[in-house]
């Protein structure tokens, strides 16, 4: 380690922490809003709330903790981890806590600890430390490798079932494989590939997920069954008009309607009482934000740093996009959270965390001289 | 990890970086564009939809579980009650609702609309906000003739917890109120305005008797005209519980403790089951359920007799000359001494430069064990005590069940105290004193014990040596937590001693003797102060009652194969025969009555 340079602190990037502030609070009080008490077990979510803020406070810490630490001793780390957290998922399979009917949490007695989350995070450091040994496009050596390390923890996470992060975990490395470039070659034979590889994923997913992805296509035919989410979540939204019904005032978003109110569709209940400005304003601050982290892949002066951010980036990329897609009734349902302002103590533990480490990657862009 | 920058490179990271912030603006103008087309291009007609989209779901209340007697009396019920409720969604304006409830009801105005704003943050708008709980009936007849104008007022119907028997069984049964918010935070199936035991069997079986809620789902057109309910997930009522209290020796009991401060344990020898626990004075139980006005609270927790406490487990005395049984026991067990050994007591017993007197002064001559319990001699025990010793003294006093707390299903049971060296110096920071030894011996000094655990020692002297947990459960199976540091031989020759305390005629406890029962006694005068010698020969009424001792009673009585334990504790009522005694006696003759000769034939007429 070197010893603490006061251009670390110069070069910390408030916008970033300030814009990632922001959303969080807005979740915060989104959630408030989203009270009532939940169908199955009459919670009242006064509780969500006030567990959201301790989580962001933890968050917090995970954030110090990672922008303090070099990033590029993470190189060291890439592979160790990638290993322990395939052994988490193994563990979560056999051993896991089974909450309605998904084994996704790994009981550490603190808290339930989801192993899919930190999948995310290890696998986009290994894939930043592969994709930064050489340079050039892609060819098909390379491609298998970071297949194989995207497919493993993606088919243990599938198992669990947990559709939502098996999709982000390929995603995340796709989009890293995508800012790289592949051989032209390469990439017309997977183009050509892949459809025929759709049936086959059709087999692999659950019955209740290819209702969603019928009801998808059609929401009507089934109204009260996978195409309620969307049909619901659009009503809330619709009705909120300009200026929304004001906060706390949201009728649709009440227990009526959806029961992951807090978590998935923590937008609808947003859309509904803050109107067309609000989600506005909220889409200007998620593009900022987004577009804060390009700015640190971009001024990165070592190609491990670069991919970190350009891998933190899809990872909120995609699941905004898809998120944000479902709420609007453009994608299937499929349980991704929103980053930052869904309710969700591992998910808001991990932004926080990649927020540290872009903010590790802007903070130190410094040492290495432009040529 | 220096690494230079080569054209190729740097042409394919601004190609990729390009790529981020064409996928950025793409997601931004596509979602801007959904969020124009579903809020402003058809906002209109999905408001509409939400309008008609009115299907309210709420809570039904469970039923609480009962609580019996033995015998099956209810001595916890539901009773309907009705509150007032406002819907803010229905309302067209709602502060001309305020000011005709508040005319109707004849309410503060200001109050109401405080009630109104606290309740608005935590209620969604289209759920029953409670603005008045329990209506009495006339302000029932009144709204219910006036909802159809005023759609958006509510009758809410919530169940509300009552006890028949109020301050007689209180603090068995303890009470519910509104749980507040640390308890709503620990407890997810909790809700705003539910109610939860907060003490006796009501908190301690609150698993037990708290049902499920059910959700019921509540149709109602744009004006909020109700059109009809449908229940989604019906309520569970909550499970009975039957006590081992007998409702109708309860009523005894406490009438012949009367207006006399103290506790009193009526139990079964053999399965520990608690046929009664009364402790005096009490409070009304019934006052806690609608939630206590600050006046009535004030008044319960200042008052100086603390009608709160529940004397039997929470209250720890010195065991005094009770405690001398538990002696005996440890000397014979440590073979310190046999039955027929002998002391010789001249009124007092002198160690080092101190002379600990026997409270009888003129001295009672030869003692063997046997004497030394019936009479209750000071002396023979300061011997005993002085040759155990306290590290002998404490693990035998708590294996026989002392500084235990004895499990009964009740919360805030007092552990009691038994000392030992360890205590007193991290206690005192002092030494132990052999005088302190003399002390303990005849259960004065530090001991401190709680008349339930008198009453599980006394009924494992007469149960064969098993130390029961006190059951309040009629159902419930006796629960052995060990056995008595005794061998059936001493066991027995403690028992008779006991007897011999009723029988003898100069037994402390003569006063209680019953033809045709077993019965034995043990006395006890728990010092309140050392007294001043102008009372030592004064008689009780003379002296000013906060000096008076405190009178004990341990005792069991059998007959026909029954076997029970009462202990009785009065406080300040002077020495141990005087006040518990008369009492222990009256509650004999109610479980014993003397056999009567059989009922002649009615004469016509």
């Amino acid at each position: 380690m070197s010893p603490v340079d006061r251009r670390l602190f110069t070069h910390f990037d408030w916008t970033l922490a300030g814009l990632a502030l922001t959303l969080f609070a807005l979740g915060v009080v989104n959630l408030y809003s989203a009270s009532g008490f939940r169908m199955e077990e009459g919670l009242t979510l006064s509780s969500f709330y006030r567990k959201q803020l301790y989580w962001g406070i933890m968050g917090l810490g995970g954030m110090i903790a990672f922008l303090v630490f070099d990033y590029r001793h993470l190189r060291m780390l890439a592979w160790p981890l990638f290993l322990a957290t395939v052994l988490a998922l193994i563990a979560t399979l056999l051993w896991g806590k089974t909450i309605m009917g998904a084994r996704r949490w790994l009981d550490l007695g603190l808290f339930h600890f989801q192993a899919s989350e930190f999948a995310k995070i290890s696998l986009l450091i290994l894939g930043a430390k592969l994709l930064s040994q050489d340079q050039g496009k892609l060819g098909w050596n390379q491609l298998l490798i970071l297949g194989g390390i995207a497919l493993v923890p993606a088919l243990l996470v599938l198992k669990q079932p947990d559709l939502g992060s098996a999709i982000t975990l390929l995603l995340i490395l796709g989009g890293m494989i995508m800012y790289r470039g592949v051989h032209g070659a390469v990439l017309k034979v997977v183009l050509l590939v892949v459809p025929f590889l759709l049936p086959l994923g059709w087999h692999v997913l659950h019955d209740y997920q290819r209702q969603r992805i019928l009801g998808f296509l059609d929401p009507t035919s089934d109204p009260l069954g996978a195409g309620y989410h969307i049909i619901q979540s659009q009503i809330a939204i619709g009705s909120g008009q300009m200026w929304g019904r004001g906060f706390l005032e949201g009728t649709q978003s009440q227990l009526r309607f959806l029961p992951e109110k807090h978590t998935d569709f923590a937008l609808a209940v947003f859309g509904e009482e803050w109107g067309f400005i609000g989600c506005l304003i909220l889409l200007l601050l998620i593009s900022l934000f987004l577009l804060s982290i390009v700015r640190t892949a971009a001024e990165a002066k070592d190609g491990f740093g670069c991919y970190l951010a350009v891998g933190v980036f899809f990872y909120f990329f995609w699941q905004i996009l898809i998120n944000i897609g479902m709420v609007l009734g453009l994608m299937p349902v499929v349980g991704i959270p929103l980053p930052l302002i869904s309710y969700g103590g591992t998910s808001t533990m991990t932004s926080f965390c990649l927020i540290g480490l872009v903010l590790s990657v802007s903070m130190r862009r410094f040492f290495f001289k432009k040529n | 990890m220096h690494l230079n920058r080569d054209a190729d490179l740097q042409q394919s990271s601004r190609n990729g970086l390009l790529l981020l912030q064409l996928l950025v603006l793409g997601m931004f103008l596509v979602f801007t564009l959904r969020f124009w087309y579903l809020q402003l291009h058809r906002g209109q007609e999905f408001a509409e939809r939400a309008e008609n989209n009115r299907i309210r779901q709420q809570q039904v209340y469970a039923p609480r579980g009962l609580i019996r007697d033995r015998g099956g009396v209810l001595l916890a019920v539901n009773e309907p009650a009705y509150a007032l409720a406002i819907v803010r969604e229905d309302s067209q304006d709602i502060p001309a609702v305020l000011r005709q409830v508040s005319e109707w009801l004849d309410l503060d105005h200001d109050q109401l609309l405080e009630t109104f704003e606290l309740g608005r943050l935590r209620i969604r708008r289209f759920q029953p906000q409670i603005l008045v709980h329990s209506l009495t009936f006339e302000q029932l007849a009144t709204i219910e003739a006036n909802t159809m104008t005023w759609p958006e007022l509510k009758i809410v119907t919530k169940p509300r917890r009552s006890y028949p028997q109020g301050p007689l069984l209180a603090h068995v049964i303890g009470y519910v109120a509104e749980a507040n918010e640390q308890e709503m935070s620990a407890d997810p199936d909790l809700t705003l305005g539910d109610s939860i035991g907060k003490k006796g069997i009501e908190l301690t079986m609150e698993r037990t008797l708290r049902g499920r809620k059910g959700l019921r789902q509540v149709d109602v057109d744009v004006a909020g005209r109700h059109l009809g309910t449908t229940l989604l997930v019906p309520p569970q009522a909550g499970n009975d519980v039957r006590l081992s209290i007998d409702l109708e020796l309860q009523r005894f009991v406490d009438q012949t403790l009367g207006e006399h401060v103290g506790s009193v344990i009526v139990m079964e020898a053999d399965t520990g089951q608690v046929l009664s626990l009364v402790s005096k004075p009490a409070f009304d139980n019934n006052l806690f359920v609608a939630g206590l006005s600050h006046a009535d609270w004030a008044l319960l927790r200042d008052n100086p007799a603390h009608p709160l406490q529940n004397r039997a487990i929470q209250s720890a005395y010195p065991p005094a000359s009770v405690f001398k049984l538990v002696i005996a026991g440890a000397a014979l067990t440590h073979q310190i001494a046999i039955p027929t050994d002998r002391v010789f007591c001249s009124g007092g017993l002198r160690l080092g430069n101190r002379l600990f007197r026997c409270w009888q002064r003129r001295g009672h001559g030869w003692m063997d064990m046997n004497q030394g319990l019936v009479q209750s001699c000071d002396v023979y025990f300061y011997t005993l005590g002085d040759k155990l010793g306290v590290d002998r003294m404490h693990p035998y006093a708590v294996e026989s069940g002392f500084g235990l707390r004895t499990g009964i299903d009740l919360p805030h049971e007092s552990m009691g105290l038994v000392p030992s060296r360890d205590w007193k110096r991290r206690r005192f920071n002092e030494p132990w004193h052999g005088g302190d030894n003399l002390n303990m011996s005849i259960g004065q000094g530090y001991m401190l014990t709680t008349p339930l655990q008198v009453a599980r020692y006394t009924a494992a002297l007469v149960n064969g040596g098993k130390l029961l947990k006190p059951q309040l459960l009629a159902d419930a199976p006796p629960e052995v937590q060990g056995e008595l540091p005794l061998q059936a031989g001493h066991r027995d020759f403690l028992v008779q001693t006991m007897v011999n305390t009723v029988e003898g005629s100069r037994g402390t406890a003569r006063r209680i003797a019953k033809p045709g029962v077993r019965l034995g006694a043990k006395t006890g005068t728990a010092q309140v102060i050392r007294l001043m010698s102008e009372f030592e020969r004064a008689d009780l009424e003379d002296i000013p009652y906060h000096f008076r001792h405190h009178g004990w009673m341990n005792s069991f009585g059998q007959r026909d194969g029954r076997s029970y334990v009462i202990v009785a504790m009065v406080e300040h009522g002077g020495g141990g025969g005087s006040a518990a005694g008369p009492i222990i006696k009256s509650i004999y003759d109610y479980l014993f009555p003397d056999i009567q000769p059989a009922d002649e034939p009615h004469e016509p007429g």
